[in-house]
């Protein structure tokens, strides 16, 4: 066992929150968010330079072969600086996808331009009531009917990965570039300023080839990769969290009220004491979430789901008090605490809620022999 | 002691049923359920007080001889709750419950003569100017001067927050004319013209998207020593007897009990697979737990507004009570809506008033307007004085 940060991670994680901040302030950020598309000019190709982008892959797909930890520092350190680019979407989500399901042929022809950032993916989601698409076998190939609601990173998305129920049941994943016939993808803004697309698709035809590994259910291959990249929110929402509390505690040391700072009074202290707690077991779980992403399924959900209802629950207090301990200022635009509330807001409501979450660890925690593992895991055999 | 209504109290509610079932349109009701501030839209507030005006009923606890319509307790409190029930415009902002108390026990005949009879007509429409950049909390610190010049006083500095400063005609302000002695002491109340020369209004966007409050910046702006409230130094003292009118003076009780009923509405819709989310025991248990604090805070209104009949003051304690309760159940009830309609909560529609947006149908416009509404009320336990101020209030009472 070991849960502290090698040197070459805390290397990462410095530079990766040096350099946020030095090309990715708040101001910057606002003027991106407001922006037509609401990216940031050129943060994206550095992140390319840097090799975030190639990061979360293996070096067989042209990737680092990084741990999950080390994914989970970049993606903290995104939530403390906002960022609103899609890495989230097209790289964990769909790279990730793309990287366990996809043949050799079709992680050639997705993920390396996607390392190199000259392409985008978005996951068009399974786990969405209402927006579902089905698949009925045609010459050749497929046709897609249906629509999908909230697809991550899809307003600037070159190709999506629709998720399709198949003809003889299970789950298919195929892909399809934007401008295809029969798409229609739509954006919009979510309340962090990020971008989603909402899509309808209309007897769309693919071929077998573009759907991505065989003819399998790709079922349990999605929940591994949902579940991964739940891990990954949390970790952002962490960073968030914590910016949400550092910046209440520098503002409360300035702001002067009777006569002497904010963080004088006991009674204010106390309160960011709390959130300080909050925090703290957030980023616990994000931990845990994290050393859990390749576990077998069971202690795989124990450690994201319980993760996500746990920060879940914490963020949105650590946000709350946040806005209110900044007073009428963290109730304006111009200040970041607006900005991490509602991030954290969002994080509350996507990949499953808090609630959905909270139902299905607590599905699993009450089985005994889950409930009375230990963290710990013993070795595997042979 | 009883709840029970007489029979002229339940015809009473019935005239005020059917007077807002004819007047109160549909669209203006849209316009309710759409805004995602704590104060309707000037112009769907101010044509909607025209029209209660027209009725005599704008300012229901207004004595009679102020052009109030003379109401007892129970008939306010029937006809607050059947306006709230009704999606009523809330416009009843710095104008009808701030100023106007102000000027009826401080105003001097020429000041009530002059500006009650328009704070009805909606012809004035009234924003506050207590905050300073440097002075929230602490209020009494505040530092916007005015200095006396023959019949005039001459105002440097600016106040903050100011809602809807830039679509009002008036500010009441405190300022100060003194810097010597204890802080309190040297603070006026005045009324200023907001057309006046050296005046400008800057715009602050808000978490939930819209311009509500402003900047407000005073180049040397010349008010005649007429337009002050009261005595020079006596600002303290009436600011203190405004504030326990903001903070408590009147029922919540319809207003929350109306949020309550449509976040019923939104929890009582099935989703695609059938289930309504008021099933799910843990919402429905958070439900219940709302529906008391309302309950409780609805018994604590109607109970102290008893003691002080007709124009009264609550009191300092029953007022930051009900202030915090408010603003927390209000909290609670948009919190929970936003959890009851989840991912679909997320979409983000920058443009404002929502009400501009072509019509869809009510259950698509109660998910467009909740987020913003939720991030909205976080302000509730802030303006106002926060409820840290107000347990502090609680506090001092309970040791002294
Ligand atoms: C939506 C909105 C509308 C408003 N409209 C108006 C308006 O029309 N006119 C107007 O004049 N003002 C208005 N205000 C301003 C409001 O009255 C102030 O925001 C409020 O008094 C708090 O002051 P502040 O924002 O400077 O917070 P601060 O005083 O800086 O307080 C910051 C935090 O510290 C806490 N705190 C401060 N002192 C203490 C203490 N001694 N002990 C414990 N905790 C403490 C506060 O409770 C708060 O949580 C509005 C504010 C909002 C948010």
């Amino acid at each position: 066992m070991d849960l502290t940060y090698t040197e070459d991670q805390q290397m990462l994680r410095d530079t990766v929150r040096r350099l946020l901040a030095e090309r990715h302030d708040f101001p910057t950020r606002q003027a991106a968010v407001t922006s037509g598309d609401g990216r940031a000019p050129g943060l994206w190709a550095t992140f390319a330079e840097q090799g975030w982008l190639a990061l979360p892959f293996s070096e067989e797909n042209g990737g680092f072969g990084s741990d999950e930890v080390d994914l989970s520092i970049l993606m903290e350190e995104m939530g403390r600086a906002l960022v609103v680019e899609p890495y989230f979407g097209a790289v964990v989500l769909a790279g990730g996808l793309v990287e366990r399901l996809g043949n050799p042929a079709q992680r050639a022809a997705l993920l390396e331009p996607l390392i190199e950032g000259r392409h985008l993916l978005a996951f068009a989601d399974v786990a969405e009531a209402g927006a579902e698409v089905s698949a009925t076998k045609s010459e050749g190939g497929f046709t897609l009917s249906g629509r999908k609601q909230l697809v991550l990173g899809g307003a600037a998305a070159d190709v999506f990965l629709v998720s399709a129920s198949m003809p003889g049941g299970g789950m298919g994943i195929f892909a399809v570039p934007r401008g295809t016939e029969g798409l229609k993808a739509s954006a919009y803004m979510l309340a962090d300023g990020s971008r989603a697309a909402r899509l309808e698709l209309d007897g769309l035809s693919v071929a077998q080839s573009d759907l991505l590994g065989a003819n399998e259910d790709a079922m349990t291959t999605i929940d591994a990769v949902r579940d991964r990249a739940v891990a990954c929110l949390c970790s952002d929402a962490v960073g968030a969290m914590e910016a949400a509390l550092d910046a209440t505690v520098a503002y409360t040391s300035e702001r002067q009220q009777f006569g002497r700072p904010l963080s004088e009074f006991q009674a204010l202290r106390h309160r960011m004491a709390e959130m300080a707690v909050k925090c703290q077991e957030a980023r616990a779980s994000a931990l845990l979430a994290t050393v859990s992403i390749n576990a077998e399924p069971s202690a795989r959900i124990r450690g994201v789901s319980g993760a996500k209802a746990k920060i879940g629950r914490n963020a949105r207090s650590v946000a709350q008090e946040a806005i209110q301990l900044h007073g009428a200022m963290g109730f304006t635009e111009e200040m970041a605490t607006g900005a991490w509330f509602k991030r954290l807001f969002v994080f509350e409501q996507l990949m499953g809620t808090t609630a959905q979450h909270l139902a299905r660890y607590g599905a699993e925690i009450t089985r005994p022999e889950v409930l009375s593992q230990s963290l710990l895991q013993a070795p595997a055999e042979g | 002691m009883d709840l029970t209504l007489t029979p002229a109290e339940a015809a009473f509610r019935t005239e005020i049923r059917q007077f807002l079932d004819s007047e109160l349109t549909a669209d203006v009701r849209r316009a309710s359920r759409l805004n995602t501030s704590f104060l309707a839209e000037p112009e769907i507030g101010l044509a909607w007080q025209s029209k209660v005006n027209q009725r005599g009923w704008v300012a229901p606890s207004w004595p009679e001889e102020f052009g109030g319509p003379g109401w007892s307790l129970a008939q306010r409190y029937i006809f607050d709750q059947e306006c709230e029930m009704a999606d009523e415009p809330h416009f009843r902002g710095a104008s009808i419950k701030m100023i106007a108390p102000v000027l009826m026990r401080y105003g001097t005949p020429e000041q009530q003569d002059h500006y009650l009879p328009r704070i009805l007509s909606g012809e004035h429409f009234w924003s506050q100017g207590y905050s300073e950049p440097g002075s929230g909390s602490d209020l009494a610190s505040l530092k916007c001067k005015a200095v006396r010049e023959g019949d005039e006083y001459v105002i440097n500095g600016s106040k903050i927050w100011s809602t809807l400063a830039h679509r009002s005609t008036h500010m009441f302000a405190l300022v100060r004319t003194n810097s010597e002695g204890r802080k309190q002491q040297g603070i006026t109340f005045i009324l200023i013209d907001l057309s006046l020369p050296g005046i400008e209004i800057a715009p602050i966007t808000s978490i939930c998207g819209t311009h509500e409050f402003n900047q407000v910046f005073f180049d040397n702006v010349r008010v005649p020593v007429a337009e002050r409230i009261g005595e020079e130094g006596q600002g303290w003292e009436i600011a203190k007897y405004l504030l326990e009118f903001e903070r408590g003076g009147s029922f919540a009780g319809g207003l929350l009990r109306a949020m309550h009923c449509r976040l019923l509405r939104i929890a009582s819709r099935p989703a695609t697979d059938g289930t309504r989310p008021i099933d799910d025991p843990l919402i429905a248990a958070r439900f219940a737990e709302i529906a008391t604090d309302i309950d409780a805070n609805d018994m604590l209104e109607l109970s102290s507004m008893s003691k002080v009949q007709s124009g009264g003051n609550p009191g300092p304690v029953p007022s930051s009570t009900m202030k915090i309760e408010r603003s927390r159940i209000r909290q609670s009830i948009t919190e929970l809506t936003v959890t009851v309609l989840g991912p679909a909560a997320l979409e983000w529609e920058p443009q404002r008033p929502l009400y501009d947006l072509p019509e869809t149908s009510e259950a698509e416009e109660d998910i467009r307007a909740a987020a913003a509404i939720y991030f909205n009320t976080r302000s509730q336990s802030i303006f106002g004085g926060t409820n840290e101020i107000q347990l502090e209030i609680i506090a001092r009472a309970l040791f002294s």
